[in-house]
């Protein structure tokens, strides 16, 4: 029979300071919400609270706003944390925009970075459709931030919808404006950003933006949050 | 003490006929023959089955052999296909066995076929028997399409006698076996005809004249008389004949380097035909490399061009891969890319085998994907927006400020998880190439900018900030002064004044 009462904590302070030090990475926060088990973290407090832990597996997110909003921040912070955790990634770039040294200010292992850097549409679609059947990529970012409205066929988002399902893996999408309609299970808007600059000598310390949760399939949490992004 | 020694032969008796079937399929079954060159008066040198029962033989003239067998469908001798067919049978045994080589080619009457000794010591243990290492190299070679008998001795000559025996007793089946045990080389070589120890034209006439049959009626003679009489020739038929092997077990291949070759009985003009000539090439090229459990690494691609001329190019993979579609739609893409100046008389594709990475799965940490799913991914990425554009972003060991680089992305091994740091820094999304600006400056820093990307008065600046390096190089020496911008339409951008040219560019967007 087990005692009601809570096991006592045996040892000295510096044997639990030790045993914190060893955990590390793997230890979370008491009193916070604990990530759902099918969700990537960004580590950014605020939207992983908005989205209930992270984005989702298996599904189809979006990630939009006007260009220069921090759609790419967010984006290497989730890619930061995903490989940080030994996961691997893999960045579809049409937009040719993929920036390493910026990646790796941010975190990114890039070693665990599959980067494709298709010349159009079709052929990112395709890279898309190939990594996600590869499978062992929970992570799949598309970029095709480059054109306001890329000629993407209607067909296309429910195959890749299937196919993330199928492999359980996080299909993130970066673009301007929402493109997948109602077979993404989460989009978020990013509103314009204001810069930070300081002065003295005059540097750009950043910039603060608004993220909106447009869609959300597992129900809306936190509508509209602030994030700040520092320079690196 | 040293291990004695056991040599397996693995031979195809009409390399010709085996090496043309193995090219094309679709004759088997059908009245085939081989004729030395195009046109009506070439001599046929190697007739099938089919072909031999319709009444077409061997040094007949094509028109002769035609008139024998109307349906005769006549090949041309392809070096290319031979050469092809020897060194698959070399791979057939290199499956089975880690020494192997080719024979020399055999003389007369054995003018035709094609030989590869593989080391069998201590084959038995993998194998049950020697028989069972005998069947099995036979089965590869069959796999590879050449059908081929195997005989297993202590030493090459009697290897290769015995694997003739075989093939002659038992001519309908396909990978007969003849295995000699140890210490039977003397027994099984006595009654044996004298004709299955090739000795060349004269000495076989000689022999014949003196009444010499068999091999036993050959080791009934000394040596030192026969040599008087027939010439020194004598005494290797004699060490032949006693199973002596003086040469050292065969080698480990220094190279995994195979090639697979067509020639083209008329020259191709168009790329569309030349794709299925290439499949079937690339199809017998993956056989010969599942043979060995190796898988494509990157593509040298040779085209004998009409005229004489030769393309010769390379075709890198992303990862090795067996999957043959994939690396076909790799060269058609490369040719398409650039096609070839003139029409194509002959092609070959040759690679070095890389072995396909083996999985260890981890109980704790997260499982990557399975190297040979990974390997098929990065092939058909790499075929679908070309192979340079696939890979693992890196940093550049540049000082340019826009230097980027891409390595090859290899699967890394599974590991703890680590701490990626704090959240929320700021990214920047490259242009490549920079974009062209036109500013307006006060104070010379930028005051107003016209770009495809943004339009107006500039509200904020930070700046400049000098790069600068390879000054000793005149091409490429650069040097530059960047600025943070904020337009008034709300872009902020990394914008840069190239001092060697004087010209602004847009070379990041902050995002």
């Amino acid at each position: 029979m087990t005692s009601p009462r809570s096991p006592r904590v045996g040892g000295s302070p510096a044997r639990l300071e030790a045993l914190l030090r060893d955990l590390g990475p793997r230890l979370v926060r008491g009193g916070g919400e604990v990530p759902a088990a099918g969700c990537f973290p960004t580590g950014l407090a605020e939207i992983d609270a908005a989205l209930g832990g992270g984005f989702p597996r298996g599904r189809v997110s979006e990630v939009v706003g006007p260009g220069c909003c921090g759609r790419t921040s967010l984006a290497l912070a989730l890619l930061a944390r995903t490989t940080a955790a030994g996961e691997l990634g893999a960045w579809v770039d049409r937009a040719d925009a993929f920036d390493p040294a910026s990646a790796a200010s941010a975190g990114v292992d890039l070693e665990r970075v599959l980067w494709v850097r298709p010349r159009d549409v079709g052929e990112a679609l395709q890279s898309v459709e190939h990594v996600l059947q590869a499978g062992g990529f929970p992570l799949v970012l598309l970029d095709l931030c480059t054109e306001a409205a890329p000629p993407v066929p209607a067909a296309a988002w429910p195959r890749l919808r299937k196919a993330a399902a199928a492999a359980g893996c996080a299909l993130v999408l970066l673009a301007r404006r929402r493109l997948a309609g109602t077979f993404a299970d989460l989009a978020l808007e990013l509103a314009a950003a204001r810069p930070r600059f300081e002065s003295g000598p005059d540097w750009l310390a950043g910039f603060d933006t608004r993220v909106r949760l447009v869609r959300s399939r597992t129900g809306p949490r936190e509508p509209d949050v602030a994030v700040h992004w520092r320079a690196a | 003490m040293a291990a004695r020694a056991r040599i397996a032969c693995l031979l195809v008796p009409a390399l010709p006929l085996a090496a043309e079937r193995r090219a094309h399929p679709e004759l088997a079954g059908r009245a085939f023959a081989v004729a030395s060159g195009p046109g009506p008066r070439a001599e046929i040198v190697a007739v099938s089955p089919e072909a031999f029962r319709a009444g077409v033989r061997a040094c007949s003239s094509v028109v002769h052999a035609r008139a024998a067998c109307a349906a005769l469908e006549v090949r041309v001798l392809s070096p290319a296909h031979e050469q092809a067919a020897r060194a698959a049978l070399l791979d057939a045994a290199l499956g089975t066995s880690p020494r192997a080589e080719l024979a020399p080619p055999g003389a007369g009457a054995y003018a035709a076929e094609a030989a590869v000794f593989a080391d069998a010591r201590g084959v038995a243990a993998l194998f049950r028997s020697e028989a069972g290492f005998a069947g099995a190299l036979a089965e590869r070679a069959r796999r590879l399409g050449l059908p081929a008998s195997v005989g297993v001795a202590a030493s090459r000559g009697v290897a290769r006698i015995a694997a003739r025996r075989a093939a002659q007793e038992d001519a309908a089946a396909e990978g007969a076996v003849c295995v000699i045990e140890p210490g039977g080389d003397a027994a099984f070589l006595a009654p044996l005809p004298l004709d299955l120890l090739d000795p060349d034209d004269e000495l076989a006439d000689a022999l014949s004249r003196f009444g010499l049959r068999r091999v036993a009626d050959l080791l009934r003679l000394p040596e030192r008389a026969l040599a008087a009489r027939l010439g020194p020739g004598v005494s290797a038929l004699l060490a032949l004949a006693r199973g002596e092997d003086h040469a050292p077990p065969p080698p480990v291949p220094p190279s995994a380097r195979l090639e697979e070759a067509a020639d083209l009985e008329a020259p191709l003009e168009r790329l569309e035909p030349l794709g299925f000539v290439l499949r079937g090439v690339i199809a017998r090229l993956a056989e010969r490399l599942a043979c060995r459990a190796l898988a494509f690494g990157d593509l040298e691609l040779a085209l004998g061009l009409e005229g004489g001329g030769r393309d010769a190019r390379r075709v890198g993979l992303a990862a090795a891969t067996l999957d043959e579609r994939v690396v076909l739609r790799l060269v058609m893409l490369a040719l398409e890319a650039a096609p070839p100046r003139a029409a194509i008389e002959r092609v070959a594709v040759a690679s070095v085998g890389r072995a396909l990475r083996g999985d260890q799965l981890d109980f704790f940490r997260p499982a990557g994907p399975a190297p040979a799913a990974l390997a098929r991914t990065l092939a058909e990425l790499a075929a679908l927006v070309g192979s340079e554009r696939v890979g693992a972003p890196a940093l550049a060991d540049d000082p340019r400020p826009d230097a980027c680089r891409m390595a090859p992305f290899r699967a890394p091994k599974p590991r703890e998880p680590s701490h990626p740091g704090a959240p929320g820094t700021l990214a920047v999304r490259a242009l490549r190439p920079p974009l062209p600006a036109r500013v307006r400056t006060a104070g010379g820093r930028p005051s107003w900018l016209e770009s495809a990307l943004a339009k107006g008065p500039v509200e904020r600046v930070s700046g400049p900030w000098r790069t600068s390096g390879r000054w000793w190089s005149e091409m490429e020496r650069f040097a530059f002064d960047h600025f943070d911008v904020a337009t008034a339409d709300g872009w902020v951008v990394r914008l840069r004044l190239d001092l060697l040219t004087r010209r602004w560019e847009i070379d990041a967007v902050y995002d």
